[in-house]
C-alpha cells in the first residue's frame, strides 16, 4: 500500500518536472541572432571602404552600440541624445541601431572585456580609455579602422596629440569621443586670503613651493597642494618627471621598452615630491589617500591647489563651488623649462568580431556622432539647457569657447592654454605603475628613504619581472 | 547458457536500481548540472588558460606551458602577496576569530534582554561592507578623523593609520573585533541545542562555568568553529574589495594580497595566463590548509 503510494508520488514528481522543463523550453526566448556572424577581414581594399563611407550600403543591418544614457527622463541630456539617435536613423534608415546601456559591473572596463570574450559585446563602444586602447588592440578586441580612416573626409580635424594613442604601429585604432587635459586647479579665494594673487597662479617649481606654504595652514586643517600618492601616483608624478626633462620609460623603435626609473629627470621629480612632503610640509599628511578625498579636500577648502581634470568643472559645480572660484593653470615648469600637460579621454572603436556590413554601418554611425553638425549641436544644446560642457573639443574645427556661458573666461582660456603643449602617458604604464609607485611612496612615507636606491631597486623588479619577458615576447 | 552467477546478480542489480531514490536525483540534478558548469568548467579553464598567453579573442593564445608559474614564483610582487594574505589570514585568527565564539558564549548566558541583544549585533550586517570601509576611512583620516582626534585630546597622535606600512594591516582587520553578525547567531544557535539536561548534570556534579565551556560547550561548537574557520580561509585568500577600497595594495605594497594580484593581472593589465596561474595556486594553499585542518579536527 505504502509501496504503490510512493510509486505514485514518484510518477507525479516526474510529471511535474517534466512539465516545468517544458513549460520553460516553451516559454524561453528564441534563441538570439550570434554576435560572431563571420570572421574580419583582414585585408579590405581602399575602393570596398570607400564604397562603406560615401555610398552605404542599402541592405538593412542592425547594430549594437553600448551608449543608452542612463538618467531619468527630465534630465535635458537625454533629451538631445534622443534626438541624435533619431536623426541618425532618419539619415541612414538601413541602419538600425540598438543602443544598450553598458551593462553594470566592477568597473566598465572590465564589463567590456568580459563580454567582448564571450562574444556579445557591442559592434561599437565609446570608453576605450587612451591608456587601456593598446592593450585591446594586443588583445584583439579592436578593428584596424586604417582602411576607413584613409577615406575619411574629416581626418584632419584631428589633432595628432588626440589621435596619438589610437595610433598604433601607424595604423589608426579609434577616433577620440572625448577628451579632457590635466592641469592646476587652485581656489582663487583661498589665494586671496593668504595675499597671493588669483589671477597669477605659480610658474615654475620654486614659485609653486613659495605659494604653497603661504596656502599651508595647519591650524585650519588646509594644505597648500593635495599630493596624489596612493597607487596611482605614477600617474601625476609622470608630470614632473616630464617638467624635469624625461620620461618615465621610453618606447624602442623595435616596440620594446626601456625603463628610464634611475634617470636624472625622475630623481629630480622625486626629490622635488619628497621636499613637498618633508622639507616645506605643504601637503596633506595622509599622502597615500585616494583620488577622490584629494577631490574632496579640494573641495571643502582643506586643500588650496590639485591637479585636475578640464572635464570636471561639473563636479565643482555638483559640489555648490562658483566656478568663479576656480583657477586652472598649465602646470608650472620644472628646472628643465617644460611643462607639458597630458591629455586623456577615451576612443570610439569597433568590433573586429562583427560582420563587414556592420562594422561599415558602426563606422558612419562613430563617424555621423563626431561630426562637426553634431558635435556643435550638442554644445549648443548644452548651452541653452544651462550645462557645464566640456572646454575642450575632440576636434580643431568646433570651438567650444563659442557655446560657453556658464565658465568664467579666464578660466576657458587656462583649459586651452594647458591643451597648447600636451604630452602621452608612459609607455607600458597599465604594466609599471606598480613597480614605480612603491618607490613613490617609500619616499614620501620615510624621511630617511634614498631616492636613487628606491629607484634603483623598483627599476630592478621592474626589469626583471615586466620588461624583460615584454621585450622577449615583442622579439619571438 | 546463464550461468547460476549471473541469474543470481540479476534481480540484486535490479533492486539496487530501484532502491536509488529517483525524485531526489531528479531534483539535485540542477544544481549538479550548474554546479559542474559554473564552479568546476570555469576551474578547469583557468587552469588551462594559465598553460597559455591566454589572448581573449582567437584565443588560446600561445602555449607557454608552466612558464607563467615559473614567472610567478620568481616575482618578488608575488611573494610579498602572499606574504601580506597569510598575514591577514593570522592577524584575522587572532583578533576577529574568536570574538564571535566568546560573544555567542556570553549572550548563551544572558537570558533577559536576549533578544534585543541578538537584535543589536544582527543589525550592522544590513550595512554595505563598503559603506562600513568607507566610515573607517573617514575615522582613521590622519588630519580630521575622528581617532586621531580623539587621541589628540590625551597627547597621543597624529598616526598615519592606514598610510604607515607597519600599522596599516592592524587598522583594516581591528574593525572586526566588534565582532557580532551571522557568526554570533551560528555559534548561538548551535549552543542553544545543547540539551540543557546534560549542562544541568554537569552543573549538580560540581561542574563550574570555565568546566562547562570547556568539556560542554566548546566541544559542541566544533564543527561550527571548524566551518567558519574555512570560511574565514576562503574569505582571505579570495576576497579582495575591502582592501582596493582601503588602500588598493599600498602604501608599499604593505597590503597587496593575493586576490587583488588576479584581479589586477587580469583586468588592468590583460595577462590572463598569469592571473589563472595565481588563482590555481590559491586554489591549492585553501585547499591544503583545509586538507590539513579537517585531518587535525578528526585525530582530536
Amino acid at each position: 500500500m505504502v509501496k504503490s503510494q510512493m510509486r505514485r508520488d514518484k510518477w507525479v514528481s516526474l510529471i511535474i518536472i517534466l512539465s516545468m522543463v517544458l513549460l520553460a523550453v516553451g516559454c524561453s526566448k528564441p534563441a538570439a541572432e550570434p554576435a560572431i556572424t563571420e570572421k574580419p577581414p583582414i585585408e579590405e581594399t581602399p575602393a570596398a571602404t570607400a564604397a562603406a563611407t560615401e555610398e552605404p550600403p542599402k541592405e538593412p543591418v542592425e547594430i549594437t552600440i553600448w551608449d543608452k544614457p542612463i538618467g531619468n527622463e527630465n534630465d535635458p541630456a537625454l533629451k538631445f541624445v534622443k534626438e541624435a539617435f533619431a536623426d541618425f536613423e532618419a539619415k541612414y534608415p538601413h541602419i538600425k541601431v540598438n543602443h544598450e546601456a553598458i551593462p553594470t559591473g566592477e568597473t566598465e572596463r572590465q564589463v567590456f572585456v568580459t563580454a567582448m570574450a564571450g562574444g556579445s559585446g557591442p559592434d561599437a563602444y565609446s570608453f576605450a580609455h587612451f591608456p587601456v586602447i593598446g592593450e585591446w588592440v594586443k588583445q584583439g578586441l579592436v578593428l584596424d579602422l586604417t582602411p576607413y580612416w584613409n577615406e575619411y573626409a574629416d581626418k584632419d580635424q584631428y589633432t595628432p596629440a588626440v589621435m596619438g594613442e589610437a595610433t598604433i604601429d601607424g595604423k589608426i585604432y579609434g577616433l577620440p569621443h572625448h577628451m579632457y587635459v590635466m592641469g592646476l586647479a587652485y581656489r582663487k579665494h583661498l589665494f586671496t586670503e593668504a595675499g597671493l594673487d588669483p589671477n597669477k597662479p605659480p610658474a615654475t617649481w620654486d614659485e609653486f613651493v613659495d605659494y604653497a606654504k603661504k596656502l599651508t595652514k595647519p591650524e585650519q586643517n588646509q594644505v597648500g597642494y593635495a599630493l596624489l600618492g596612493m597607487e596611482w601616483a605614477d600617474w601625476f608624478f609622470e608630470y614632473y618627471v616630464w617638467q624635469a626633462g624625461g620620461d618615465l620609460t621610453t618606447k624602442n623603435a623595435d616596440g620594446t621598452v626601456t625603463l628610464n626609473f634611475t634617470s636624472e629627470p625622475v630623481v629630480k621629480a622625486l626629490q622635488y615630491w619628497k621636499d613637498l612632503k618633508w622639507t616645506h610640509k605643504v601637503v596633506q599628511k595622509n599622502v597615500v589617500q585616494g583620488y577622490a578625498e584629494n577631490h574632496n579636500d579640494f573641495f571643502n577648502n582643506r586643500a588650496a591647489m590639485i591637479l585636475f581634470p578640464s572635464d570636471a568643472a561639473i563636479a565643482v559645480v555638483q559640489n555648490g563651488i562658483e566656478l568663479t572660484d576656480i583657477g586652472f593653470a598649465p602646470f608650472p615648469a620644472g628646472p628643465a623649462g617644460k611643462n607639458p600637460s597630458q591629455v586623456g579621454g577615451s576612443y570610439w572603436i569597433i568590433n573586429p568580431q562583427t560582420s563587414k556590413a556592420k562594422q561599415d554601418a558602426a563606422w558612419l554611425y562613430i563617424t555621423y556622432m563626431l561630426s562637426k553638425e553634431m558635435q556643435e549641436k550638442s554644445l549648443l544644446f548644452t548651452r541653452d539647457s544651462g550645462q557645464i560642457p566640456n572646454i575642450l573639443s575632440i576636434r580643431k574645427d568646433v570651438d567650444p569657447s563659442q557655446f560657453i556661458t556658464k565658465i568664467p573666461k579666464d578660466l576657458v582660456n587656462g583649459v586651452a592654454k594647458a591643451a597648447e603643449n600636451v604630452q602621452l602617458e608612459y609607455f607600458l604604464k597599465e604594466r609599471l605603475g606598480t613597480y614605480i609607485t612603491k618607490a613613490i611612496q617609500k619616499v614620501l612615507l620615510d624621511e630617511k628613504a634614498d631616492i636613487r636606491a628606491e629607484l634603483q631597486a623598483a627599476q630592478d623588479l621592474a626589469q626583471r619581472e615586466v620588461a624583460d619577458p615584454y621585450n622577449q615576447d615583442i622579439k619571438k | 547458457m546463464q550461468t547460476s552467477l549471473q541469474i543470481k546478480t540479476k534481480p540484486i542489480k535490479l533492486l539496487r536500481w530501484r532502491k536509488i531514490p529517483w525524485t531526489a536525483v531528479i531534483f539535485v540534478m540542477p544544481s549538479v548540472a550548474a554546479f559542474l558548469l559554473f564552479k568546476y568548467y570555469p576551474f578547469f579553464q583557468v587552469f588551462y588558460m594559465s598553460l597559455f598567453d591566454y589572448k581573449l579573442v582567437d584565443g588560446p593564445g600561445r602555449f607557454l606551458g608552466l612558464d607563467n608559474y615559473v614567472l610567478l614564483l620568481k616575482s618578488t610582487t608575488f611573494w610579498i602577496a602572499v606574504y601580506n594574505t597569510f598575514a591577514f589570514f593570522i592577524l584575522t585568527l587572532v583578533f576577529v576569530f574568536w570574538v564571535p565564539i566568546v560573544q555567542a558564549l556570553f549572550l548563551n548566558e544572558i537570558h533577559r534582554w536576549n533578544r534585543f541583544y541578538r537584535f543589536m549585533f544582527l543589525v550592522p550586517t544590513a550595512v554595505p561592507t563598503i559603506a562600513g570601509i568607507i566610515l573607517m576611512k573617514w575615522i582613521y583620516n590622519p588630519d580630521y578623523g575622528l581617532l586621531n582626534g580623539l587621541l589628540s585630546k590625551v597627547g597621543l597622535g597624529p598616526y598615519g593609520w592606514l598610510s604607515d606600512p607597519h600599522m596599516v594591516k592592524y587598522a583594516i582587520v581591528v574593525p572586526g573585533i566588534f565582532g557580532g553578525g551571522l557568526g554570533l547567531l551560528l555559534y548561538y544557535s548551535a549552543l542553544q541545542g545543547i540539551s540543557k539536561e546534560i549542562i544541568e548534570a554537569a552543573q549538580v556534579d560540581g561542574a563550574g562555568p570555565w568546566h562547562r565551556m570547556r568539556m560542554i560547550l566548546l566541544p559542541n561548537l566544533k564543527f561550527i568553529i571548524m566551518i567558519q574557520f574555512m570560511l574565514t580561509l576562503a574569505i582571505t585568500f579570495l576576497t579582495f574589495e575591502h582592501i582596493l577600497v582601503y588602500t588598493g595594495g599600498g602604501p608599499i605594497n604593505s597590503t597587496r594580497v593575493i586576490g587583488l594580484m588576479v584581479y589586477e593581472t587580469a583586468f588592468k593589465e590583460y595577462r590572463y595566463g598569469i592571473s589563472g596561474a595565481i588563482s590555481v595556486i590559491i586554489f591549492l594553499i585553501v585547499g591544503i590548509i583545509t586538507y590539513f585542518q579537517l585531518k587535525l579536527s578528526k585525530v582530536s
